[in-house]
């Protein structure tokens, strides 16, 4: 008796794992997109900038899955990008920096903004909503302004060496022993995957990203368990802001230029991700590896849609009802996992 | 009666005196011609629909929530109007009550969404916002539709002493809304649980229902400007809405509605909503770029965020320390 109970329970978690389902989901929605449309399984114009947006997407979802982790927003996720991307840029090209200095300066640059934001949060007690919203507002006047200031064309459209490598390399230009890789593995997937590991091992290893969770799940609780709420707060936003530049720059990579229109299409991507991998809007739960399995799964349904020839406004519809829709799913999920909890208690 | 001195502190008030030197100091610079009865006509055209997308901002962040989706439900409802007209050669008013209709039932959705999911209406509406883009587009696609009857823009035109007549009906809306929110007792109901809603909901308050109610209202308000919009611009196309999003944030946090809810400020509003249209008149006016007065704009309005908080912050360590003289 008792292992059959064991059985309905480990079975009702498998069902209701997040991950399990997005996999299943990914793997479905690939399938019958391939069979509908074999043009979908072109490796050179599809595969292969499907897995490279979603290495940089990402990215973008893990910075914002590091402010809703404390039950924050993020809203300027896009607009540090850009700013990030532009000191990059500017380094680059003014100060003829290498490839990974001025990746480190732009990421630099977006840890500061971000730190500026949470310190303007903490400080002033403000919602978070509003304070990365004028951010928002604020840094996209200024990026403009810059790029207009500093440059005739609006953009800095310096290649730095390897940069091309970034965008265009793949897993064929590694041979050993005369066998070479897929040509449809990009190589930007690497650091992407790199980034995941890191902030899995935060969220799930160390006592930074435990305190940052509690200071999600409950701010007063985490304040009189004597975790400083105020630094951890500033901390996560300083880690969005070097996350979403980090993005910002890759996509500048993978664009060929660094220009101010980076970041402008990245607010929603940036949530569907993590709110797919059953990451709470209120804070305290995140789902890492989900994030990824998520932000892959919006792109395949993007990709396919497109590859069908589908337009430009239907995709909007479909990606805006994928967002509500995981958004009900998180609350289906969440009474299904009761009602088994509910039977076992009983 | 409130004193004076009282009334000089307001929002409200700094607001006006900021408005008017302003004014004046634009009027003097540009040698008279922001006087000239064309600039006067366009400067309130166009500060029409500042005020309508303020206020309906304004409402929901009265409860407590927030619309991202103010510029999408305007484009799509204005697409909605154009469309009928043109395309289905329906009579004027049908297609302007469809369209405020459409609007005010995006909003009843809105609201429906947050009520039933029990989610923050940040993101619901950021996944309405995605959604309408797209409805609008696959309307209007990427023409531009102007060939509706020129009744609707002739209302456009109409004007009294230099002031257009929508313009006319901004302001009208602003007074029946003041009035509303001074006096219905629903519309009490709904500051209160934008203040607290645990307070509210053991007053006999229904959450909820004030939620929805806010949504619809913004949504109908939405809808007024769409009507606005139709009227005083020459074609509906995608773009529609697609800059309205900063300003209809921006008039209400600077004239002092906060994030907490339970706060409205009708004539605050409309006031900061005539300071940012200086700003873009004096934008043009010393030809500068466009991304300076988002800049500007997102400055102001995270000073205002700062500086409420510092004052709200101050006067509460002053009752603190009557308080403690009291205990003494």
């Amino acid at each position: 008796m008792v292992t059959q109970e064991k059985l309905a329970a480990r079975f009702g978690h498998l069902a209701t794992d997040q991950r399990m389902i997005l996999a299943v989901l990914v793997i479905a929605v690939f399938l019958a997109f391939a069979i509908r449309t074999p043009a979908f399984l072109n490796g050179q114009f599809v595969i292969f900038p499907l897995i490279r947006d979603t290495a940089v997407i990402t990215i973008v979802g893990l910075a914002q899955l590091v402010t809703l982790s404390i039950g924050h927003l993020n809203l300027a996720v896009g607009r540090m990008a850009a700013v990030s991307a532009m000191v990059a840029g500017f380094t680059y090209e003014r100060m003829g920096f290498g490839l990974f200095a001025g990746l480190i300066a732009g990421v630099l640059a977006g840890a500061l903004v971000g730190m500026v934001t949470g310190y303007i949060i903490v400080k002033s007690q403000v919602n978070a909503f509003i304070v990365t919203l004028a951010m928002d507002f604020a840094l996209l006047g200024l990026v403009t302004f810059t790029y207009i200031s500093l440059t005739d064309a609006a953009a800095f459209t310096v290649k730095p060496e390897g940069m091309d490598f970034i965008r265009a390399g793949s897993l064929a230009d590694f041979c050993v022993f005369g066998w070479c890789g897929p040509s449809v593995i990009p190589v930007i997937i690497f650091p992407a995957l790199a980034v995941v590991a890191l902030i899995s091992f935060l969220y799930y290893r160390t006592r930074l990203g435990r305190e940052l969770l509690v200071t999600g799940v409950n701010l007063r609780a985490a304040r009189l368990s004597g975790i400083p709420v105020n630094t951890r707060i500033i901390q996560a936003h300083t880690l969005s802001g070097a996350l979403a530049g980090l993005a910002g720059i890759f996509l500048a990579y993978v664009n060929g230029s660094f220009s101010a229109a980076i970041g402008n299409e990245l607010l929603l991507p940036s949530f569907l991700g993590p709110i797919l991998a059953g990451t709470l809007l209120t804070g305290g739960v995140v789902g890492v590896f989900g994030t990824m399995l998520g932000t892959l799964l919006t792109l395949v349904i993007r990709q396919g849609l497109l590859v069908q020839g589908i337009g430009l406004e239907t995709l909007n519809i479909a990606l805006g009802v994928i967002l509500l829709l995981a958004l009900s799913a998180n609350k289906i999920r969440t009474s299904i996992t009761g009602l088994f909890r509910r039977k076992a208690v009983e | 009666m409130k004193s004076l001195a009282k009334r000089v502190r307001t929002t409200e008030f700094s607001l006006t005196v900021l408005f008017v030197v302003g004014f004046v100091a634009l009027a003097a610079t540009s040698g008279g011609v922001m006087l000239s009865g064309q600039s006067i006509r366009s400067f309130l055209t166009y500060l029409a629909i500042p005020i309508l997308i303020g206020l309906a901002q304004m409402v929901v962040l009265a409860v407590g929530q927030l619309n991202l989706a103010v510029g999408a439900m305007g484009g799509a409802a204005a697409a909605v109007m154009a469309q009928m007209m043109v395309v289905w050669d329906a009579p004027i008013w049908v297609a302007l009550l469809s369209g405020f209709l459409a609007a005010t039932l995006m909003g009843a959705v809105n609201g429906l969404l947050v009520v039933t999911t029990g989610l923050n209406g940040f993101i619901i509406t950021l996944g309405t916002l995605t959604i309408l883009e797209g409805v609008q587009f696959a309307l209007v696609r990427s023409f531009t539709i102007d060939g509706y009857p020129d009744a609707v823009k002739d209302f456009g035109k109409i004007e009294y002493f230099n002031i257009p007549s929508v313009f006319m009906v901004a302001v009208v809306t602003a007074v029946i809304l003041a009035w509303f929110f001074r006096t219905n007792v629903v519309a009490r109901k709904i500051l209160a649980t934008g203040a607290n809603p645990l307070a509210a909901r053991l007053s006999g308050v229904s959450n909820p229902l004030s939620v929805f109610l806010a949504h619809t209202l913004s949504g109908a308000l939405i809808g007024i400007a769409a009507i606005v919009t139709i009227t005083s611009l020459g074609g509906i196309n995608r773009s529609i809405g697609g800059d309205w999003l900063l300003s209809s944030f921006a008039a209400p946090i600077i004239a002092g509605v906060l994030m907490s809810g339970g706060v409205v400020a009708v004539y605050g509003t409309v006031m900061a909503a005539g300071v940012i249209r200086l700003v873009d008149i004096a934008r043009a006016q010393y030809s500068l770029d466009p991304s300076v007065v988002n800049f500007t704009i997102g400055t102001v309005v995270l000073s205002t965020v700062a500086l409420s908080e510092w004052r709200r912050r101050r006067s509460e360590i002053r009752r603190q320390k009557y308080v403690e003289v009291d205990s003494e």
